[in-house]
């Protein structure tokens, strides 16, 4: 991680994703929050403590194909990769990035109501959804004040 | 010897200003907020990751698994309750049970303390626990996850994971059942352990190595309450010592001694035998999953016990009723984890353990007795949740006096207890192949469910299936609007191009029968993997059949075996199977294409309302036009012979039954237009209820609901009615009362109310301050208006209400979308 100023790319990461909860635009919601888990990852250990001793192997994809990002898990560290990967552990199929955001993180949460829905599906073991939630949720309540 | 020597039946003197103790103890219980207990999860954990013997057989590894929890419970005596133990770690607990569902919590660990709708209260260490611990040991581990490993991810599993088509229990439970207290109450634990190890001992002299293992798992299961009540009777002589409260103190000192007693040994009297059965509750709790594990009938199991001590002047009538009150609130001591995912599903619902009251013996003749009043008072004092309550009624054979007993403690609680019919319930379970005696011995198991007390494992939640599901795919050659373009079911014809309402039928048992089967192939995977994951010694040692068989219950150890599968939407299918014959093939008001399009569109513009409103006026389930009548019939004909082609996994056939807890409003919010003229995201009628409004004669709703019972619902139902409450309650108890009577002599299995008005429920929705506790029946079981999520409030507000008087429905009024 290049950054000329220490501590800049973390605070835009944070303004970016304050900015998908409060201006409703999540357009590029999931790609900004595996960025700032990933950062955020090298830089808290207690919230490292979370992929210690965790393996895992996530799928994105947007109903349309236009977005296919993965997100790998191994030896207490994450990598972000665009694309495919073999063998994930779960795939997400999302049918637009503010689906996906209400059903992670939103204060007004539906992830019964996006389920049921069919605006986000999965396929595979979902309690590595249900982990990587806490993930996120995590996340949202170590967003600095504005 | 007459059973009934109560010179007032109605206990009127017995309130709770004259038992101080229930009365605090209920306004307690009222203000609890629950609280998640992980000390079940924790301690089952510990022992899989560092003790658990993989060598040993399931039974015995799941046994080592209880008793290590059990002999590590702490033993908390959280109020003056006069009954010792407790399911949970908490005042009002609701336990994790990470086999099944506790991993869905994981993701609102840090917030579920703090959510709007029902929070549950986690506390930061405990949710730390959960995040590193506990949940990732899980995450393969549970059934789910289990079946999905084992079978390649099969379709019925992808089904049921996307919710809309049916739901799967065995995911979330072993449950759902009644026990037998009277062996445990006569021999103690003891004297059970003692036989397993006798039958231990010849089962190995004959090599028969796996009954053999069964017994040893029931002994080693079965030590774990011994030793959870010794660690009780410890924690109460240290109290009985500290207590600043003298009365207190005795009560310790007394409850010291019981758990010494029991439940190892036999219930000496009968605050003994009501100890003992909350105590085996408890570990039962430890075992599986606490929902709706039933205590049964227990104003006949307790009766000897009651009625010895109140002939040699241990008791009276007046204890009597604060011991089961102290029992109620022990029962409800416990919640459900529901993680906010769920709320939409199961919002506000209790664990529902069933409590059954009255109707007759296993000889046939006249059960009530004094217990019976007295459990009805209870009832109707303390107004709670929990336990569901729930009367049977033989018109044959109980008095007038008794109907007319329980229809006032209806009235005056507004919504319990159910009323069951003897009749109806007993030709079912004979229809099944039950013995009369067992038959007549039957007990509510949960919502609505039958089951012979201790006999029959009915395993009565397996499948929920939404009809409303079959429709669609029949309309739309195999697809659902909900999930788009993907091919479900078989590719059938398209409607448009049917000669007959004939061919439609058979279209749309096409898709019906893919469904369930489906559902039932997921049914025995997952029954297949709770063998190998979830035996349950323990439970099994309290029925009749496992100790006879060396054979745990999930293995078919009971002497019945069925599967049950409730269905969702009833009343809205077959109201639309009416629609589509009345519309395109009676009248030929509108081709099939111009409804298919009208559904589509979900009536949009002047043209779809019109072919709304001339829809919502073809024959309607709950009125006795003929067509209406048949195809409800039909239907449950035919979903009774499908689901008894089946025979489980046990060896048991699967009973269909009609109730539908809260699943009719969330799966009606996000289910299409139906051809009735139903509007998408409206909820569906619950149970076997009529669609509101549809069913303007209370007299031909009971009797065209009625006429569908028999063997054909060997599982139950769940009928709503709303009544106008009257000012004179005597009065309306006595013609409530003979309305009953009409409807089960028509054949009416179950029925139940809210003696509420429209007005009534809109004002507790728009004013919840003043409503902390109202009481209302939801499908099959009891809730806290408060609790439910506003699509249910508005389901149960826009129930048709009937006037008992003049036996008509009151029209809805404009405000709750009435015209």
């Amino acid at each position: 991680m290049d950054d000329p100023v220490p501590g800049s790319m973390e605070r835009e990461l944070w303004q970016r994703f304050r900015n998908c909860f409060e201006s409703g635009l999540a357009e590029d919601f999931l790609q900004i929050l595996l960025a700032l888990m990933a950062v955020m990852f090298g830089l808290d250990r207690d919230y490292r403590r979370n992929i210690d001793r965790f393996s895992g192997r996530y799928q994105f994809r947007s109903e349309d194909g236009r977005i296919r990002v993965a997100a790998l898990f191994a030896d207490g560290r994450m990598q972000v990769v665009e694309g495919e990967i073999e063998d994930p552990h779960i795939t997400v199929i999302f049918r637009n990035s503010r689906s996906l955001l209400n059903f992670l993180i939103s204060p007004r949460q539906d992830i019964l109501g996006a389920m049921l829905r069919h605006e986000v599906r999965t396929e595979g073991n979902l309690n590595y959804l249900n982990k990587f939630g806490y993930m996120a949720k995590h996340l949202q309540l170590m967003m600095p004040r504005p | 010897m007459a059973m009934v020597t109560l010179d007032d039946i109605s206990l009127r003197q017995h309130t709770l200003h004259t038992l101080p103790r229930l009365a605090v103890l209920r306004q307690e219980a009222l203000r609890r907020k629950p609280e998640i207990c992980i000390e079940r999860a924790r301690h089952i954990t510990r022992y899989l990751r560092f003790h658990d013997d993989p060598d040993d057989c399931p039974e015995v590894r799941r046994a080592k698994m209880i008793r290590y929890f059990l002999e590590r419970k702490r033993a908390r005596f959280h109020d003056n309750n006069l009954i010792a133990g407790s399911t949970t770690g908490k005042p009002l607990g609701a336990p994790l049970f990470p086999e099944f569902f506790a991993l869905y919590l994981w993701p609102e660990l840090e917030v579920v303390s703090r959510r709007k709708k029902n929070p549950q209260h986690l506390s930061a260490r405990d949710a730390d626990e959960l995040n590193f611990e506990i949940f990732p040991f899980w995450m393969e581990n549970n059934v789910i996850e289990v079946t999905r490993r084992r079978y390649g991810n099969p379709r019925c599993l992808q089904l049921f994971e996307k919710l809309v088509f049916f739901i799967a229990s065995k995911a979330g439970c072993i449950s759902h059942c009644v026990p037998w207290y009277r062996t445990m109450l006569e021999q103690g634990l003891t004297g059970i352990m003692e036989e397993a190890a006798a039958r231990e001992r010849l089962a190995a002299g004959r090599s028969a190595a796996r009954q053999a293992d069964f017994y040893r798992a029931v002994q080693i299961a079965l030590q774990g309450i011994v030793s959870h009540a010794r660690s009780l009777a410890y924690e109460a002589d240290r109290l009985a010592g500290t207590s600043g409260d003298p009365g207190m103190r005795e009560e310790y000192g007394i409850m010291a001694d019981i758990c010494r007693r029991v439940p190892a040994g036999p219930a000496a009297t009968f605050r003994e035998a009501v100890n003992a059965i909350w105590l085996c509750q408890v570990g039962i709790h430890a075992e599986n999953i606490n929902m709706a594990m039933s205590p049964g009938r227990l104003d006949q199991v307790l009766y000897p016990w009651y009625r010895r001590d109140i002939d040699e002047g241990r008791l009276d009538v007046a204890r009597a009723i604060e011991l089961v009150g102290c029992l109620w609130l022990k029962i409800a001591d416990n919640v459900t984890m529901v993680p906010e995912t769920s709320e939409e599903m199961f919002g506000g619902a209790g664990t529902v353990p069933a409590i059954t009251l009255g109707g007759v013996d296993a000889d046939g003749n006249d059960a009530v007795n004094d217990l019976t009043y007295i459990m009805l008072r209870v009832t109707e004092l303390l107004r709670i949740r929990d336990p569901n309550v729930n009367a049977r009624y033989d018109y044959a054979k109980n008095t007038k006096s008794y109907c007319r007993r329980v229809a006032r403690v209806i009235l005056n609680t507004r919504a319990v207890p159910a009323f069951y019919n003897d009749h109806a319930n007993i030709t079912a379970l004979l229809g099944q192949g039950e013995k009369p005696e067992h038959a007549r011995d039957y007990a509510i198991v949960g919502c609505v469910e039958l089951a012979s007390s201790g006999r029959d494992y009915p395993a009565s939640s397996s499948i929920m299936l939404n009809l409303a599901a079959p429709m669609q795919m029949a309309l739309f050659r195999g697809r659902r609007p909900i999930t788009g373009e993907e091919q479900i079911g078989p590719r059938t014809p398209d409607p448009a191009g049917l000669g007959s309402f004939e061919e439609f039928w058979q279209v749309f048992l096409v898709q019906l029968d893919w469904l369930i089967d489906q559902a039932v192939q997921l049914n025995e995977y997952m029954g297949t993997v709770h063998q190998e994951m979830l035996p349950s010694p323990l439970l099994s040692a309290l029925f009749e059949g496992p100790m006879d068989r060396g054979r745990d219950l999930i293995r078919g150890g009971a002497l019945y075996n069925s599967s049950g599968a409730t269905h969702i939407g009833f009343a809205d299918v077959v109201d639309s199977l009416n629609a589509i014959e009345q519309a395109v093939f009676v009248d030929g008001r509108y081709s099939f294409a111009e409804l298919l399009a009208g559904v589509r569109s979900d009536f949009a513009g002047p043209t779809g309302e019109a072919m709304r409103l001339y829809l919502r006026r073809t024959p309607r389930f709950g009125t006795e036009h003929p067509l209406a009548r048949r195809n409800a019939r039909n239907l449950v004909q035919h979903l009774f012979t499908r689901y008894q082609s089946f025979t489980n996994y046990r060896g048991g056939p699967y009973r269909p039954s009609y109730w539908t807890m809260t699943n009719h409003a969330g799966l009606g919010a996000v289910s299409g237009a139906l051809p009735s003229g139903r509007r998408a995201g409206r909820v569906f009628a619950s149970g076997i209820t009529p669609v509101s409004g549809a069913a303007p004669a209370l007299t031909a709703c009971l009797n065209t609901v009625a006429e569908l019972g028999g063997e054909q619902v060997p599982g139950g139902w769940a009928l709503n009615i709303k009544y106008t409450p009257e000012a004179d309650r005597t009065v309306m108890a006595a013609r409530f009362a003979d309305t009953i009577e009409a409807y089960f002599r028509a054949g009416g299995h179950q029925v139940q109310f809210n003696i509420m008005t429209y007005e009534d429920l809109m004002d507790a929705r728009d004013h919840p301050e003043k409503y902390p506790d109202l009481l209302v029946r939801v499908s099959g079981y009891s809730a806290y208006f408060n609790d439910l999520n506003e699509r249910m409030q508005e389901e149960l507000i826009t129930r048709t209400q009937y006037d008992l008087t003049g036996g008509h429905a009151v029209p809805l009024p404009p405000e709750a979308g009435g015209a």
